[in-house]
């Protein structure tokens, strides 16, 4: 039962499946910590990229990198007229909380109505199949979707890493997180650092949703289900700790993969929102370090 | 006439849980959005109770309520405790959690649904009777909370919205406001649900999810926002709108992204030209009480 | 002497800033003690840490002889600690008269049983509520007003009402946060006869104010806090005349 093959196995494969929620939670948490926003319209670009790339891939016939490309311009784009003409208004008006989530859920729901309107609810992906080439290393089934998947996580964490820290535009990033007013003392626009994080956003979810699409069916319902999977994610990792809340979407899918090997299967989605309860009700701020290895001791 | 007053009945359960909703929301300035949670507690345990037990419906629809309270309560406490703001994403989390497990029991009927609720009225009466009692009671919900509001605890929680903290040095204890509250919306909100399961004999998860939040809210928020009547206007002009669309007789696949389409496109658009809702005062005295 | 109001070694800080920093302080009743300082010295802080917005890293309150540190801060406004605001957190969409109507010890509007069911308590208790309302609106020639939203006053008003509202609270200790910035004329003149006539009634009256003049005309003790330290405790003319003091508070 407890071959180490067989976990081994199943840390890669859940490594490699958590990657498209790593940088779908990634795009999620850095908005929440810049903007303060919980961005339920995340779920709508999810569904706008995808979408973008089936109808270029499988209508129109294009090549994979203009498919992405197109993805990239059509989610980027709406993402800023969003943030310009959504949000950017409702900040004018000091709306609440309440206001927020209503606009960007609401959006997200409308959104995904028309794509359903137009492609229906069949599951759909975006290739004719998602076999992928399988090779053996060292007793371990790696797949070429495995392998572009983690590398693309790692990659994309990397890079909003050196961004972040590196960059004068990550770092205003970071000042107007800390304090927006403040950092506009310092003439640093808070409301170019939300148009950067919305383009941002759009590019963590153009190739979360590649990766996604490329490895299963989508349902125009699905982003929603990929959203409130980096809320959780986020809340784990805590309010304002993007690469925590990052890791946290690794551990996430580690424990589902894991609990295959102690329970039923129709109790993995349980696991996850058993997880969110605790969340909830117990570390409101945030699974901190010490606790969560407390917590995977039991 | 049976269909029509199926669609009464379900257009009174909707006022009950949209002017509960926005005692909740626009008086309590509570922000939650977990409504629909509360409604399907009371209706699946006045559902098991009927299934299980020989109770009499009445009491079976209190005990549901009653359990919407509890839940509800657990939900305030531990999130209010934190922020006003964190209730928001506790209570989306608390509402996937539970509607989660609800489909992965056995014994509330899985993903599958609940069925097999007794009929408690049969009949051709049945309908009319249901249909008085909810209209009553829809009735008796709406005018309840504008007394309630109109008052002196209106006036207390109007103050609280304004100037918490200046509230709470007054000396009025805000949190144990906010958890009645809180409690009392939701725990309306469980009637409603037990009304519903003993009208319709089935309830199903589906029912409760995340869009089901954004409805209510959307017909709190068309009507407009902490204003007595708004949730009626809103419940009635958004469970109406649709089965005016049942007339041009489009086949489902279109029929119901369309009717999505219409919803969502009337929120946002009533989000930014008129925040305040239909009935909402646009003017300034009342302001902190709308969506702006 | 008894006093209403005493402070033992009150400390305070956030991170590293120190806010109130082994804090002493005595107000007896029918007192008015002028609390002075630069910006930033801890006085708002010191009025929160009383009132009960913060909680004290350490030391002990005293409301009369007993310890109200464990008391949230509805319970001490209950146990008679009113106080105003700087900025004083009116409830904009409300009138005059329902921003008083709330501010009472004891408010039977808060229960919703009493609401429910005890509704004949509630109105005469209303009915005394709006009595008192309209005698503290009187004494600051404000009775016209009180049917006037509270946005549509003038400020130096808003700043009385702000004032009135706090004496709902008939409790022994009342705290006044920068009660004259930007009052001038009749509003000034009320605000000082009004504020004396509450300590003549045996109220102790703490003062935050920037207002020398203010300070002089109505206290008769000061105390000079800077960094959350108290510097000095006597005399206002005594402080008024410090050059070591006027140079701390301007910062030179």
């Amino acid at each position: 039962m407890l071959d180490p093959i067989i976990l081994a196995q199943i840390l890669w494969t859940g490594i490699a499946t958590s990657s498209p929620y790593v940088l779908l939670t990634a795009g999620f948490a850095l908005t929440l910590k810049v903007t303060g926003l919980w961005n339920f319209a995340q779920a709508g670009l999810m569904a706008i990229a995808f979408y973008t790339m089936f109808f270029s891939l499988n209508v129109l016939a294009w090549p994979v990198p203009v498919a992405i490309g197109v993805a990239l311009v059509l989610t980027g784009a709406v993402a800023l007229a969003m943030e310009v003409w959504g949000l950017q208004v409702l900040r004018a008006r000091k709306s609440g909380n309440l206001t927020f989530f209503i606009f960007t859920l609401i959006l997200s729901e409308f959104v995904i109505y028309v794509i359903t309107l137009v492609f229906g609810t069949e599951p759909q992906t975006l290739f004719k199949s998602i076999l992928s080439p399988v090779a053996i290393i060292g007793n371990i089934a790696v797949s070429d979707w495995d392998k572009l998947a983690v590398v693309t996580a790692a990659a994309g964490l990397a890079a909003l890493w050196l961004f972040m820290t590196r960059t004068r535009e990550g770092q205003f990033l970071v000042a107007v997180s800390d304090n927006a007013k403040l950092a506009e003392l310092y003439g640093i626009s808070a409301q170019r650092a939300y148009r950067v994080v919305a383009v941002v956003a759009a590019l963590f979810i153009v190739a979360a949703m590649y990766l996604v699409g490329s490895h299963g069916g989508i349902v125009p319902n699905s982003p929603m289900e990929l959203v409130l999977t980096a809320v959780i994610a986020t809340l784990l990792g805590g309010i304002g700790r993007v690469f925590a809340a990052a890791a946290a979407a690794v551990v996430l899918a580690l424990i589902q993969s894991f609990s295959i090997l102690v329970i039923a299967s129709r109790w993995q989605n349980l696991l996850l929102y058993g997880f969110l309860f605790a969340a909830i009700l117990l570390f409101p701020r945030g699974v901190r370090l010490p606790r969560l290895r407390l917590a995977m001791r039991r | 006439m049976e269909y029509l007053g199926t669609i009464g009945i379900l257009i009174a359960i909707y006022i009950i849980l949209a002017a509960s909703y926005n005692l909740v929301i626009g008086y309590g300035g509570l922000a939650t959005v977990a409504h629909p949670i509360f409604f399907a507690i009371g209706a699946y345990v006045s559902g098991l109770l009927a299934i299980h037990t020989t109770l009499p419906p009445p009491v079976s629809v209190l005990v549901g309520s009653g359990c919407a309270m509890l839940a509800s309560l657990l939900l305030a406490a531990s999130a209010l405790r934190v922020s006003g703001d964190y209730l928001l994403i506790a209570s989306l989390g608390f509402q996937l959690g539970l509607l989660q497990l609800i489909k992965n029991l056995a014994f509330t009927g899985g993903p599958g649904g609940l069925g097999g609720i007794p009929a408690t009225i049969v009949g051709p009466s049945r309908t009319p009777v249901y249909l008085a009692i909810a209209v009553v009671l829809a009735i008796a919900t709406v005018f309840a909370i504008r007394a309630l509001v109109r008052g002196p605890y209106g006036r207390a929680i109007t103050a609280m919205r304004d100037e918490e903290l200046a509230f709470s040095a007054l000396g009025r204890n805000a949190m144990s406001m906010k958890l009645v509250i809180f409690a009392i919306g939701c725990g309306i909100a469980g009637i409603a649900g037990g009304i519903y399961t003993f009208y319709f004999q089935y309830i199903s998860p589906d029912q409760f999810e995340v869009l089901q939040s954004a409805a209510i809210l959307t017909m709190v928020v068309l009507g407009g926002m902490g204003t007595a009547f708004g949730p009626v206007v809103g419940a009635v002009l958004l469970l109406a709108i649709p089965q005016a669309i049942t007339f041009l007789q489009l086949p489902p696949s279109i029929m119901a992204p369309m009717q999505g389409i219409i919803f969502t496109l009337l929120v946002l658009v009533f989000l930014f030209l008129r925040p305040a809702g239909i009935l909402g005062d646009t003017g300034r005295r009342r302001r902190s009480a709308g969506l702006t | 002497m008894s006093h209403v109001l005493r402070t033992e070694g009150l400390n305070k800080r956030f991170g590293g800033i120190v806010v109130c920093d082994d804090v002493n302080l005595t107000i007896a009743g029918g007192e008015i003690l002028g609390l002075i300082g630069p910006n930033g010295a801890g006085k708002t802080s010191l009025f929160n840490l009383i009132s009960g917005v913060l909680r004290p890293d350490s030391g002990t309150i005293r409301l009369n002889g007993k310890a109200v540190n464990g008391e949230p801060l509805y319970r001490r406004a209950r146990l008679g600690v009113a106080r105003t605001w700087q900025h004083m957190l009116l409830f904009r969409s409300m009138t005059v008269m329902e921003n008083m109507l709330v501010a009472p010890r004891h408010y039977p509007g808060e229960s919703i049983l009493r609401v429910t069911v005890g509704r004949a308590g509630v109105r005469s208790a209303e009915r005394t509520a709006r009595e008192r309302a309209h005698a503290i609106l009187d004494r600051m020639a404000l009775d016209g007003t009180a049917d006037m939203p509270v946005t549509d006053l003038p400020f130096g008003q808003q700043k009385l009402i702000g004032l009135a509202r706090a004496l709902m609270n008939d409790g022994p200790l009342l705290l006044l946060d920068e009660p004259m910035a930007g009052v001038e004329g009749a509003a000034y003149e009320t605000m000082q006869r009004v504020v004396r006539q509450e300590a003549e009634s045996g109220r102790a009256i703490c003062v935050v104010e920037h207002n020398v003049s203010f300070i002089r005309d109505l206290c008769s003790r000061a105390v000079f806090m800077i960094n959350g330290r108290i510097l000095q405790d006597g005399p206002v003319e005594e402080l008024i005349s410090s050059t070591t003091l006027t140079e701390l508070y301007f910062g030179a």
